[in-house]
């Protein structure tokens, strides 16, 4: 017999965890199903600078904490490190089955997903995934003690990771593809004027090359098209995210580039399934615009509710 | 940790590992490391499933440098799979890893 919520929310991101504060203080009865642990990408940023009512830097893991516990506070149950098995949500009743073994289900859903790191998608990335390359600056930032790293990227997370990561390495060598950060100006400068990092402007990765672990790096400048190896102890890559959308592949209306179009009360064409945070198609993709979505998606849920409650 | 599981040192590898009967399942984890955390109950779980069968050991790597050095490994969690004292099969690492894949990879190296 599956155990019945009145939404499941999936993905414990600052999106769904939003989400669930205001669904769980609507008296909604509120599941939060999550494969990993609560935050998000937001668990793994080593410090977040702009999220309103945080006067200092704070930890993204900490972040991720006060998230959570709010939402537990007003009693939605999150289910931590759950893998969905199986799931339908094409009829009245959303269902999901978790582990293999426990089924839940709810007439709304929320699908907070988000996004996970891209790949590359060169020559050696998955050879060497876990034996040089990392996607993780918090996580593996300290197997890189006294190392000459490098870093894949030039936006906001490639930057900000590469300061942290100064914390271990003994250099920090960022390759980007043009001739400027996209990174805002103020972690631009900080970055610029590190004496540990140092840049190599409108270059790519080709090739990540070694013989049971990484060890050289191939570039080629995309100006000049000159190709180079570097020795290297470890490779960073942060090359961006692409969205999370097994759940909803071929179920729900999504743009080219693989993102769910919402209309503006986060309601997909399958009534009753709402999407929000970094899953849905628009252009910026915060913590704050993450946290607006699951507001919105739930407040338009508590009536989606009321709405089949009356009907049923 | 549930009592499938059996944390070890670097010291401990021969014994443990190299000269277990049993296929062993080795997770490198650190500290800092939300998906190491996240993945501890998966392995648990899995653990227990194949409990008598199949050996689950934990190794903190901050704390074993050399060994993590010796196996290459450079990322947590990192998930290295042995049978007859060597290693088999792809190792999992990151936040992607998967209980239904770890159960996967444990019943291919029973079966094999």
């Amino acid at each position: 017999m599956a155990e019945s919520f009145d939404v499941i929310i999936v993905g414990a991101g600052p999106a769904g965890l939003s989400a669930a504060i205001y669904a769980a203080r609507a008296r909604l009865k509120t599941l939060v199903l999550d494969e990993s642990v609560p935050g998000g990408q937001m668990k793994t940023t080593h410090k977040v600078s702009n999220y309103p009512g945080f006067p200092e830097d704070v930890k993204g893991a900490d972040l991720a904490k006060a998230f959570s516990t709010q939402a537990e506070r007003f009693g939605a149950k999150i289910r931590r490190a759950v893998e969905i098995t199986a799931h339908d949500l094409t009829g009245p009743v959303k269902t999901f089955e978790l582990d293999e073994e426990e089924h839940v289900s709810a007439p709304a859903v929320i699908i907070a997903t988000g996004a996970k790191p891209r790949e590359l998608g060169v020559p050696g990335e998955s050879k060497y995934r876990g034996r040089g390359i990392s996607y993780c600056a918090t996580c593996d930032g300290a197997y890189f003690d006294g190392k000459e790293i490098h870093v894949i990227g030039g936006g906001n997370s490639a930057v900000e990771e590469s300061l942290f990561l100064t914390q271990f390495a003994k250099k920090v060598t960022i390759i980007h593809q043009f001739d400027h950060f996209q990174a805002e100006p103020m972690t631009t400068a900080e970055a610029l004027e590190n004496p540990k990092i140092e840049v190599i402007w409108d270059s790519e990765p080709r090739a990540f090359l070694g013989e049971n672990q990484l060890a050289t790096l191939r570039i080629e400048n995309v100006k000049t098209k000159e190709v180079r190896e570097l020795a290297t102890d470890g490779v960073f890559v942060f090359v961006g995210y692409v969205p999370r959308t097994d759940l909803v592949k071929g179920l729900v209306k999504m743009n080219q580039w693989g993102y769910v179009e919402t209309g503006e009360d986060m309601s997909t064409d399958v009534p009753g399934v709402y999407v929000a945070g970094d899953i849905r198609s628009k252009r910026f993709r915060q913590i704050t615009t993450a946290v607006a979505d699951g507001t919105i998606a739930a407040l338009a849920v508590q009536k989606f509710v009321k709405d089949h409650r009356q009907a049923a | 940790m549930s009592e499938y599981v059996k944390e070890i040192t670097q010291a401990d590898f021969e014994a443990e590992v190299a000269k277990s009967t049993l296929p062993v399942v080795l997770d490198f984890f650190s500290t800092d490391c939300p998906p190491c955390e996240a993945l501890a109950p998966k392995f648990d779980a899995v653990a227990g499933q194949f409990a008598g069968k199949a050996r689950f050991l934990k190794i903190f790597r901050q704390g074993n440098k050399d060994l993590a050095a010796r196996l290459g490994v450079t990322g947590s969690p990192t998930l290295l799979f042995f049978r007859g004292g060597a290693e088999q099969g792809e190792r999992m690492s990151g936040e992607e890893i998967k209980r239904t894949a770890i159960k996967a990879q444990v019943e291919s190296l029973l079966g094999a």
